[in-house]
């Protein structure tokens, strides 16, 4: 096609629609002219026909792309153009019959050019109005399309496309030929009129409004039918136009589509607060089912539910009665959403009800899974029929929702369906709604552990002190994200060592910030250098200050002197330490009297520790572990025990003291099992003496 | 698991525990001692005869009452522990601060007569 790119189709379409007007105005005024004045076949009438179908097709084409560009038109907004355009086109035709009427004794209201200018006016309005609203019929029609309506639509172009050319077959006169074209384009109209989709979305208000547009269009239609066709009769020297197939099957279509929907329209007045109703319900649905966002609450979503249920059994008064939290004892729930009810009232009919069989016994418990509601009469001088109808989330109760009619028998079973559906949708928004909230705690959770995992893992020594003399490797591992195990190493000068090892009363968090005054308290007095068994009554002392009342803390405090291959050491209330006699072959557990820190918290502790004393030779071993290592157990419930802790260092003895912490981590491992997860902290330091 | 009995027998309370007493359920344990003590009972026996495992948090409940017992001049026995138990509350050195007895009878010599 070619066209001019930037000038709008719509408005060439005008322009030709315009251009083809005055040709069609102009030829036939020549035509009538003529005739006036007895010149034949100046013009012959197959042009004004022609120039006819051309304004007819240019009209279709210009309304068919306006039309299409307005998609978002509504119903009523597509009937209201089809009637304003039907009243501009009576209200032409009026003004025309009112200027003739001023004229009436004059010469020029016997002109016939004048009043053939005048008929063609009205005719090219009527067309207007015609093709507009055929072409706005299709749109309604073609509302919910299937394939089968878009092929007759498609049909009926071609069919009133060939009607307009029939005139030039038919030449102008009324025989059979023209009147059977005419009833086939009436039954087809019929047919194409009986789709009428869209009438049952119009509410109330809209269908009375397009009730009232139809009528105007009925009206104008018939009007300028016969306004058009008496002007034939009326005129002696007259070119006919409205002897048109395509013409009057517009007007058939027209009209029968009106006049259908008019009456559809009408007749579907009183059903209309059902589909109404439906569509609502439709919609409370949508908005049940839409999550809550995080951040607001469930109080929205309850509401939504209270107003949709109500609307959905037109319900007379509701209340919702919620239990809160994890208290299902407590019988009485607060009643955050009351509807058209007083608290008189309210109080009223729960005395009522748990007087009255069956709702008292399921009142007495609320809890019980197996009733999904209940409904029935009641004995009550206002309301009549109760509905009560458990709130559940996660299998928990929520709250319990009574719903009261003023009519007897006012649940039915469609009604208590939809509730239950609308109950159901609101449990699964408000699990959904909990299970995310606390997705986000846990996720928040975890991340502050993370950081305090960091921490922690910074508490424990990285490289440990030692000389030549000896070798040392560590190892500590937690049953929970932080543990309470803690050793550490310090060096006074190249012979002189300190090493500590700990376990915290209890686990996770709150034995990690025990551990981390542990490691505080052995930093400020090991500096000190005091006996061990100084170290840890100061250590007593200063942790007696700190410590809640029930924690306490194990711990061992050892001095190593490498020059005179010497150690002191004295136990608070720690698993005794494992020594490998390399002299003896033989492994024992160096168990002294002494007493866990924070456990006497006062000056007599001293007396509960012992201080002990080795001279170490080359190859000892000293393993130094915390309880979850000998109290580690399988699936069996059996405890890896200091027995099999003795047994396997003699065993080990050969080894280096990296590959005797690795081997025993090993067997501790190996012993548990892979399935169960470990429920103490872990930590393990062995030493092994060189020279 | 843990449940805890409760019953007073002559002059004294018999605290009896059966299953294990962890982090869990330490609480338990915590409350009943407290219960006792707000009972004004001055002479207390813990039958550990089905006691299966104490964690430290258990042993902390015992060690949190220890100042409370001696104000309140209570005696406080324990008997009927298992080795595994007892090695555990002597390794932390609570055999030093409180009374254990092997079986029933001398725990409650040791009541009556101390």
């Amino acid at each position: 096609m070619v066209k001019p790119p930037n000038i709008p189709r719509g408005k060439i379409y005008v322009l030709l629609t315009i251009l083809s007007w005055f040709c069609l105005l102009l030829v036939d005024l020549v035509r009538i002219f003529g005739e006036i004045n007895e010149m034949e076949g100046v013009v012959k009438r197959e042009i004004t026909w022609i120039l006819e179908i051309i304004f007819f097709i240019l009209l279709y084409l210009f309304f068919n792309n306006s039309i299409n560009k307005k998609e978002n038109n509504n119903f009523l907004n597509l009937i209201w153009r089809a009637a304003s355009t039907g009243l501009i086109a009576t209200g032409t035709s009026f003004l025309i019959i009112y200027f003739y009427y001023i004229l009436e004794d004059t010469r020029l209201s016997d002109d016939p050019l004048l009043r053939n200018f005048f008929y063609h006016v009205n005719f090219a309005l009527t067309a207007i109005f015609l093709i507009s609203t055929a072409l706005l019929w299709k749109h309604l029609i073609l509302y919910q399309k299937n394939k089968a309506v878009v092929q007759q639509w498609q049909a009926y172009e071609v069919i009133l496309l060939i009607s307009m050319f029939f005139v030039l077959i038919n030449q102008e006169s009324f025989n059979y030929g023209f009147m059977f074209g005419l009833i086939f384009l009436i039954i087809y109209g019929i047919i194409l009129s009986v789709n009428l989709k869209w009438i049952p979305y119009l509410t109330f208000k809209e269908k009375w409004k397009s009730i009232l547009f139809l009528a105007i269009i009925v009206a104008s239609t018939i009007y300028l039918l016969i306004q058009l066709v008496s002007y034939t009769q009326k005129n002696v020297h007259f070119v006919n136009l409205s002897e048109n197939l395509f013409l009057l099957g517009l007007f058939a279509f027209v009209l029968i589509y009106a006049v259908f929907s008019f009456l559809v329209t009408l007749f579907n007045l009183p059903t209309s607060s059902v589909f109404e109703q439906k569509l609502t319900e439709a919609i409370s649905f949508q908005k049940l089912s839409q999550s809550i966002q995080p951040g607001e609450n469930e109080d929205q979503v309850l509401d939504i539910l209270m107003d949709s249920c109500m609307s959905a059994a037109y319900v007379d008064a509701a209340w919702l009665e919620l239990y809160p939290g994890q208290h299902e004892e407590e019988k009485t729930g607060a009643i955050p959403y009351q509807k058209f009810i007083s608290n008189g009232e309210r109080q009223e009919i729960m005395d009522l009800l748990r007087r009255t069989e069956p709702y008292s016994d399921y009142l007495k418990n609320p809890a019980d899974v197996k009733i999904e509601y209940l409904y029935g009469k009641i004995a009550h001088e206002i309301y009549q029929s109760v509905l009560i109808i458990p709130v559940r989330a996660n299998k928990r109760l929520l709250g319990v929702m009574f719903l009261l009619k003023e009519v007897k028998d006012g649940f039915n079973r469609e009604m208590i369906n939809i509730i239950s559906t609308f109950v159901g949708q609101t449990s699964i928004s408000i699990e959904n709604y909990r299970l995310l909230n606390e997705a986000i705690a846990n996720e928040r959770y975890r991340e502050e552990l993370e950081i305090a995992q960091r921490v922690q893992r910074s508490l424990l020594p990285s490289a440990l002190h030692h000389n030549n003399c000896f070798e040392i490797d560590g190892f500590s591992a937690a049953a929970d994200e932080v543990g309470g195990d803690y050793y550490e190493t310090f060096r006074f000068d190249k012979d002189n060592f300190a090493l500590i090892i700990g376990d915290v009363s209890g686990k996770g968090t709150s034995a990690a910030f025990n551990m981390s005054q542990m490691k505080g308290v052995f930093h400020s007095l090991v500096q000190l250098n005091f006996s061990p068994r100084e170290f840890l009554a100061k250590a007593n002392s200063a942790l007696s200050r700190c410590l809640e009342k029930n924690n306490f803390i194990t711990t061992t405090y050892y001095t190593v002197n490498t020059g005179e291959k010497l150690i002191h050491f004295a136990r608070a209330g720690h698993c005794p330490t494992l020594y490998y006699n390399h002299k003896e072959q033989s492994s024992r557990f160096l168990d002294i009297k002494g007493m866990g820190l924070g456990i006497v918290r006062n000056d007599t502790y001293e007396q509960y520790l012992e201080e002990g004393t080795l001279h170490y030779h080359p190859g000892d071993i000293m393993v130094m572990y915390t309880d979850g290592v000998v109290e580690a157990k399988n699936n069996k419930g059996e405890e890896f025990g200091y027995g099999n802790l003795r047994d396997l260092l003699d065993s080990l003895q050969g080894l280096p003291a990296q590959e005797i912490r690795e081997r025993i981590i090993q067997e501790v491992y190996t012993f548990v099992g892979k399935e169960t997860l470990p429920d103490d902290d872990y930590s393990l330091l062995v030493i092994k003496f060189k020279a | 698991m843990l449940s805890i009995n409760k019953a007073p027998e002559r002059d004294h309370l018999v605290i009896t525990l059966n299953g294990e007493v962890d982090a869990s359920n330490s609480v338990e344990l915590d409350e009943v001692i407290q219960e006792a003590i707000a009972e004004n009972a001055s002479k207390i026996l813990v039958d550990g005869n089905r006691l299966e495992y104490i964690s430290s948090a258990g042993l902390g409940v015992f060690m949190s009452y220890l100042e409370d017992f001696n104000e309140k001049q209570v005696t406080f026995v324990i008997f009927g522990l298992n080795e595994k138990i007892l090695n555990v509350f002597h390794i932390l050195g609570l055999d030093q601060l409180i009374s254990i007895k092997s079986t029933k009878e001398e725990a409650e010599r040791a009541l009556y007569e101390a």
